[in-house]
């Protein structure tokens, strides 16, 4: 599911003359309708957030921030633009920790459990307005007010709908406020590329990183074990973005499997022979085990 | 004719040698001030704040509980388990807060907590089953990674409350968030410690197959007959239902020592599951978590491998 929008590449303009997508059970549009509840979840995490994980956001008010961004709600689902979001981002923006950023393409799951909720390292999922939106969904119907709970735009329909307009903004916003070394984890077994030259990453983040603030890039290549190695580092697109951030005059590296995502890769896969420990593991049985 | 002035008769004598319409201003000056510091008396009584909260030595009730846990319930009932999606998460929001608001804190009981529970009734998997004692980031990071194993946590009341605290008092129909009891130097029958044995008994009582338990190796009590794994959770497994337990110690990965697995509360815990007839098995540093372990780690020695 997603972050819906958030993995999927920005595909060129598909033009409005296309037949009306023809979705699940004849639903007007090709994406996920509008998340039941949406408020009451927007709030508790919002709430939860502001007063769980980061007590410094104790002053963040919750409800002015579903406000700011419940206008969107009332919109043309295919009239959404960056900048409606621009009140919710202003409440809702926060300092993001120097040298704690993680961007990321194509490897969502594993990048939450990599980043230990916000523990370790900070992905746009556990930034405040990362964290509201995440997996969730939402659109006003086509042509009369209220929701539209069956199916909402992708950008397969129209490009500016609610969702990936959202994530758009959200994405510049968390560019912008990243600071120190950034850190960013491709998925080079993914057949079509680890670095989507169209996507999320290309086209809103990586023009948005501030080159005064930013000491160097660092570019994690992880291969799923038990998949090929599709690209590595200095090969097909991830050339591509090793050259374009030398060009942008950014320092950066990039490694093949950063070994600690690769380990939590082998919790997973225990038993692959990629995976073998040595024996100061410590592991296995003892005269207790009975299997 | 004589001057004849008329004396006051002695028995008629005015008070303190004034005239009457002095006594009438002081009178009605007196009046006044009465009815002015009766006004005040009534004044305060009626602006002074309401009884306080009583005071306790545990933290108080989380900040937007109610929120907290109403958003909860969707998130998990919506995305989580959308099996779930029927759950009426505003009836299971208000059997929370009733379960606890104008109740003593220190009195609370799995009675209470009854409504909330047939509400959130839940059926975990036989075999998924994921008990844990002092391993608390630990268990949960690896149920968060492999996702097939429920911890408490990973249950729909579980993943409500965790990390939440609450209570109520007696004199008041709202939360307490300035203080609430603390399990050791007020009660031990307060509302949160409370709902916890009451869920972690439905939870060993609804457990069935293989339950697994994740202990810790480095701690000098693994098995800790004070720990709600040994009061409440062991002793509700149901035999005819629970056919093992397996157990997977690990050990801190900076000081693996010798085999946790022999260890004298490891033997006390298959002593008791075998007089319930429940199997025991245990696993040293099993390895799916010890990669987890790793991660911290990558550099040390037990973490080397051929990646």
């Amino acid at each position: 599911m997603a972050a819906l929008g958030r993995a999927s590449s920005l595909l060129s303009l598909l033009p409005l003359l296309l037949v009306p997508a023809a979705g699940a059970g004849g639903a007007r549009w090709r994406g996920e309708g509008t998340s039941p509840h949406l408020r009451s979840i927007f709030l508790g995490r919002c709430a939860e957030y502001s007063s769980l994980l980061s007590p410094e956001l104790r002053d963040k008010n919750c409800t002015a921030i579903w406000e700011a961004f419940k206008v969107v709600l009332d919109k043309d689902p295919c009239s959404v633009f960056p900048l409606d979001y621009d009140l919710f981002i202003s409440l809702s923006r926060h300092s993001i920790p120097r040298d704690k950023s993680l961007f990321w393409e194509n490897n969502h799951l594993l990048v939450t459990s990599y980043a230990e909720n916000a523990r370790r390292f900070m992905p746009l999922c556990d930034v405040l307005y990362g964290r509201i939106g995440d997996f969730l969904s939402w659109c006003r119907q086509e042509n009369a007010s209220g929701l539209d709970y069956q199916s909402c735009p992708t950008s397969e329909d129209c490009e500016n709908n609610p969702v990936d307009s959202y994530w758009k903004m959200a994405s510049m916003q968390y560019s912008r406020d990243s600071t120190g070394v950034i850190h960013v984890m491709l998925n080079g077994s993914e057949p079509k590329g680890a670095y989507p030259v169209k996507g999320f990453f290309a086209d809103f983040e990586i023009p948005y990183l501030q080159k005064d603030k930013i000491t160097r890039i660092e570019i994690w290549v992880m291969h799923e074990i038990g998949r090929p190695k599709v690209e590595s580092c200095g090969e097909g697109s991830v050339k591509i973005l090793e050259e374009r951030l030398e060009k942008m005059g950014f320092q950066y590296r990039c490694i093949n499997d950063h070994l600690p995502v690769k380990l939590l890769m082998c919790v997973d896969h225990s038993t692959h022979p990629d995976c073998a420990l040595n024996s100061t593991c410590g592991c296995g049985g003892s005269p207790v085990l009975l299997h | 004719m004589a001057d004849h002035r008329f004396r006051p008769v002695s028995g008629e004598k005015p008070c303190c040698d004034i005239s009457k319409k002095a006594q009438i201003c002081l009178c009605v000056v007196f009046g006044l001030l009465v009815v002015v510091i009766i006004a005040v008396v009534v004044g305060i009584v009626m602006s002074r704040p309401p009884p306080q909260h009583q005071e306790w030595k545990g933290a108080g009730t989380t900040a937007h509980f109610y929120e907290i846990i109403l958003g909860r319930c969707y998130t998990y009932t919506q995305i989580v388990r959308p099996e779930l999606g029927h759950k009426d998460c505003q009836k299971i929001g208000k059997a929370f807060t009733n379960a606890f608001l104008s109740k003593d804190p220190c009195s609370s009981t799995e009675q209470d907590y009854q409504p909330l529970m047939e509400l959130t009734n839940q059926t975990v998997p036989c075999d998924k089953t994921l008990l844990w004692s002092k391993t608390n980031e630990l268990v949960h990071e690896y149920a968060w990674v492999q996702q097939e194993l429920f911890t408490l946590e990973n249950t729909l009341l579980g993943y409500m409350a965790d990390g939440l605290r609450w209570c109520g008092d007696p004199g008041s129909p709202e939360m307490n968030y300035q203080s609430c009891p603390d399990r050791r130097t007020d009660c031990s029958n307060n509302s949160v410690s409370v709902f916890w044995n009451a869920v972690s008994k439905r939870f060993a009582e609804d457990a069935c197959g293989v339950v697994h338990v994740l202990l810790n190796g480095s701690v000098h009590n693994t098995f800790d007959e004070r720990s709600t794994f040994a009061r409440v959770e062991v002793f509700n497994l149901h035999p005819e239902k629970v056919h093992t337990l397996q157990a997977w110690v690990m050990q801190d990965i900076r000081n693996i020592s010798s085999d946790s697995c022999s260890d004298a509360s490891i033997k006390n815990l298959k002593l008791i599951l075998s007089k319930r007839n429940i199997t025991f098995t245990c696993e040293n540093n099993y390895r799916p978590i010890r990669f987890l372990q790793c991660v911290k780690y990558p550099e040390h020695s037990s973490c080397r491998s051929k990646i």
